[in-house]
């Protein structure tokens, strides 16, 4: 028995519901969410997005070359971040749109209660994040290209992305919440959106200083791609760095506890809450400040000596661009005493731009490696290897550094022989076989758009499905 | 007999001030079952501020008001209580005239099934049965207002708030919606405030009047008791219009200058063109009665001078001229 005969005032009975009214609201809005086409059609430029974004890592000589964890890294950071966005236009739009558009006072005319309507409003406008990360999960696994780092991948990023989105969802609906129009509600919650953007984009020097650090960790944009970047790339453990987590974890819980239990029970016609209480919104300002700088990061310090000589088993080689080059070096310490740590580094330089220095972090995993204090007449044997990005006339030699025996002390490096590398040009046009995905994409989310259009000129054709 | 006489709605000393500014100084007015209250005054007399304060959109600065036997600290309750048509109410383009009602059907606790039958019914009630199916975002005004009023009637509403809803409608279309507004009142027995702006049809289907200017009734009660109150004052006895051929106007104005009994006359500013006021000579005491052959002497002397006489009206004797009269300072 889900119903019950019920009377009104009138006296005319009529059959009640049991359907909580926030999931009347919820199926409302979804349906115009969905059906009317804005979701779909953000999700058709996320497509596009995503498509363009994993053609030009798998295409483009220099990107295609970066390890597939690192691929799949960027993929999932950009899904997330375009995917952020999505919720939080849409959830900007959720009330003052309403408000604009005059349809919110035909509602709050309606007995449901205020919380219900924003639960169900919410519901709807988190609803895009699920379908946004499905559609980045194909994306993610051709570019893994097989590589384990695809389970972890999807595994963080929904649950990342499951607990950011509906807290941008939210965010966009708290300022919305307070906006008279949409365009003040799309401008403050894309102001905020930059801000969340801008730590990532301040100097190197900055990001890595203990304030730069900290802006870091507090910022729940750049926290968890930092998280995601030392999980997927780095390989390290979740226990290592779980504390980058709370900051997406303490902004959930504080805009949803602002926008449910403080905001929404005060809904009315007009922006801003019926009978604001200063003392409360100014405890939850300083709360939330307390909470996203109470976590503070933690960051470490890494600081780093003769007859020593390094020989290299490669004179010289001719690859197509994306191909790679392996050699070996051997160091060897022809003194009487025993050598001290060596440090021996990867240095390419273009011969064909006067000699400009190539950063070797990108041609090779390698860009240095270590070894212990070789005993007399001891050697050591390295292996390197060198992606060949771009095209062109190269020359690789190594560095053998000893490690100075103190503050005061210096060591004398030791170069060896070079490697002269000719990289000829290479292209192709499906790369890694992304094309029919970068392509594929868009068309689909296309023709799901004209068949929920076509399925819903049938149904209203047949008088409506609600 | 005894459902038309159950009140349905009274409000007692409604007061809203924003900041420092009153917007609604003690508005107290009653309405009973069946009946159409007409809610008038110039443009920001308050009549918005009341209907949403009565709607409970908006809280009163103080006083309170009964809808239905429901009392205003009460808001969700007398929201199931009443039907609103909002003056300018959004729609949603991407639905159905026939999903709308029924999402809001369902908001009132229907069930799927039962607020789809309802939506039906109401649709056929106000002449959208033929549209039902059609997007919303392909209706005409008219149509769009006659949408508004199914919704506000979903869930039977004791008494029904109409914003301005003929705003923006041609003549037809007007004379239609004032026509569903009397079947609402007549056939459902619900009481309906009626805001407008068209005084002329809110007199010909409003059995009550309540007139605000600057927040505060400036006249109250049935139509008939307004607009006889106005006839008894000065202006009603001693004022009367004429409406002469246009290009006779300045010959019709000569000479009834000239007429013993007539004290002034003026060109009647905000009408067609060829009307006249005429101020007629007061009698010497208020206790005496006018010459009930005055009007009949003007004419005759229009008469006589060949000047083609078109119209003639006794001022005061519209809810219009008692509306211009009352909230004239406010206009001002």
């Amino acid at each position: 028995m889900s119903h019950a005969q019920v009377a009104n005032d009138s006296g005319a009975p009529f059959t009640r519901s049991r359907a909580p009214t926030w999931w009347i609201v919820f199926g409302r809005e979804f349906h115009e969410l969905w059906i009317g086409g804005r979701a779909l059609s953000l999700l058709l430029i996320y497509t596009l997005l995503l498509g363009i974004q994993t053609y030009v890592f798998a295409s483009n000589s220099e990107l295609s070359l970066i390890p597939p964890n690192e691929m799949v890294y960027e993929t999932l950071k950009g899904a997330i971040a375009v995917g952020l966005f999505i919720s939080l236009i849409i959830g900007a739009d959720s009330i003052s749109g309403e408000r604009e558009r005059a349809t919110l006072e035909g509602l709050l005319l309606t007995p449901t209660s205020r919380r219900q309507i924003v639960i169900g409003k919410f519901l709807a406008a988190a609803s895009p994040w699920p379908a946004a990360f499905a559609i980045a999960i194909p994306y993610m696994t051709v570019l893994a290209q097989g590589d384990e780092v695809l389970r972890p991948a999807i595994l963080w990023g929904a649950a990342i992305g499951t607990v950011l989105a509906p807290a941008f969802t939210a965010l966009g609906m708290f300022v919305s919440f307070w906006c008279n129009t949409n365009k003040t509600s799309l401008f403050i919650s894309l102001g905020i959106y930059i801000l969340f953007l801008l730590p990532a984009q301040l100097p190197g020097r900055a990001q890595t200083g203990a304030m730069g650090s900290l802006l870091q960790q507090v910022n729940p944009m750049a926290s968890h791609a930092h998280f995601l970047s030392k999980i997927l790339v780095n390989h390290r453990t979740v226990a290592e760095f779980w504390t980058w987590l709370l900051a997406p974890a303490l902004l959930a819980l504080l805009i949803f506890g602002l926008l449910f239990l403080y905001a929404s029970p005060g809904l009315r016609l007009e922006a801003g809450r019926a009978r604001l209480r200063w003392s409360w919104a100014r405890a939850a300002g300083v709360i939330a400040c307390l909470a996203l700088f109470g976590s503070s990061p933690a960051t470490a310090l890494q600081t780093a000596q003769q007859p020593i000589q390094v020989a290299i088993d490669l004179d010289y080689k001719v690859v197509k661009a994306s191909d790679h080059v392996l050699f070996s070096t051997v160091v060897t310490n022809s003194g009487a005493e025993p050598s001290p740590p060596l440090i021996v580094a990867m240095n390419i330089i273009n011969l064909n731009a006067k000699g400009d220095v190539v950063d070797p972090e990108d041609w090779s995993p390698q860009r240095t490696q270590y070894t212990e204090q070789l005993p007399a007449g001891g050697s050591a044997t390295l292996s390197w290897r060198i992606n060949a990005i771009l095209d062109g006339d190269y020359m690789v030699y190594m560095v053998v550094i000893p490690q100075p025996a103190g503050q005061e002390a210096t060591s004398h490096p030791v170069a060896s022989s070079g490697i002269h590398l000719t990289v000829t040009p290479f292209t192709r046009l499906n790369p890694g076989g992304v094309l029919p995905y970068a392509i594929g994409g868009p068309i689909v989310v296309l023709v799901g758009i004209l068949l929920i259009y076509r399925y819903r000129r049938r149904e209203i054709d047949a008088g409506g499905a609600r | 007999m005894e459902q038309h006489n159950r009140q349905v709605l009274v409000a007692e000393d409604l007061r809203k001030s924003y900041g420092p500014r009153p917007a609604l100084r003690g508005l107290s007015f009653s309405l009973n079952a069946g009946r159409i209250l007409g809610f008038l005054g110039p443009n920001g007399a308050g009549k918005t501020t009341a209907i949403r304060i009565l709607t409970t959109i908006l809280e009163p600065s103080s006083g309170r008001f009964v809808v239905a036997g429901v009392g205003s600290d009460r808001p969700e309750e007398i929201r199931r209580r009443i039907g609103v048509l909002p003056e300018s109410l959004g729609f949603p383009k991407h639905v159905t005239g026939l999903e709308f009602v029924t999402y809001f059907g369902r908001l009132y606790g229907r069930t799927a099934g039962d607020a789809k039958a309802k939506a039906a019914a109401l649709l056929r009630d106000v002449g959208l049965e033929q549209r039902g199916r059609s997007l919303v975002g392909s209706y005409s005004r008219g149509m769009r207002q006659r949408l508004g009023i199914a919704r506000a009637l979903v869930n039977d509403p004791a008494v029904v708030f109409l914003d301005e809803p003929t705003l923006g409608l041609d003549p037809k279309g007007q004379q239609e919606l004032l026509a569903l507004v009397q079947w609402i009142a007549r056939e459902r027995n619900a009481g309906v405030v009626l805001c407008s702006h068209l005084l002329t049809e809110v007199e010909s289907v409003c059995d009550d009047v309540v007139i605000l200017s600057v927040g505060q009734v400036v006249a109250s009660g049935t139509t008939a008791e307004v607009i006889g109150g106005a006839q008894r004052t000065a202006l009603g006895q001693n004022a009367i219009r004429i409406h002469v051929a246009p290009p006779s106007v300045a010959d019709a104005r000569r000479l009834l200058e000239a007429l013993p009994n007539v004290r002034q006359v003026t060109t009647a500013n905000g009408t067609a063109p060829g009307w006249l006021g005429v101020e007629l000579v007061a009698p010497p005491h208020p206790a005496v009665s006018p010459d009930p052959y005055r009007n009949n002497r003007i004419l005759d002397a229009l008469i006589r001078a060949e000047i083609p006489v078109l119209g003639l009206q006794t001022a005061g004797g519209r809810l219009q001229d008692v509306f211009l009269q009352l909230t004239q300072g406010a206009i001002e």
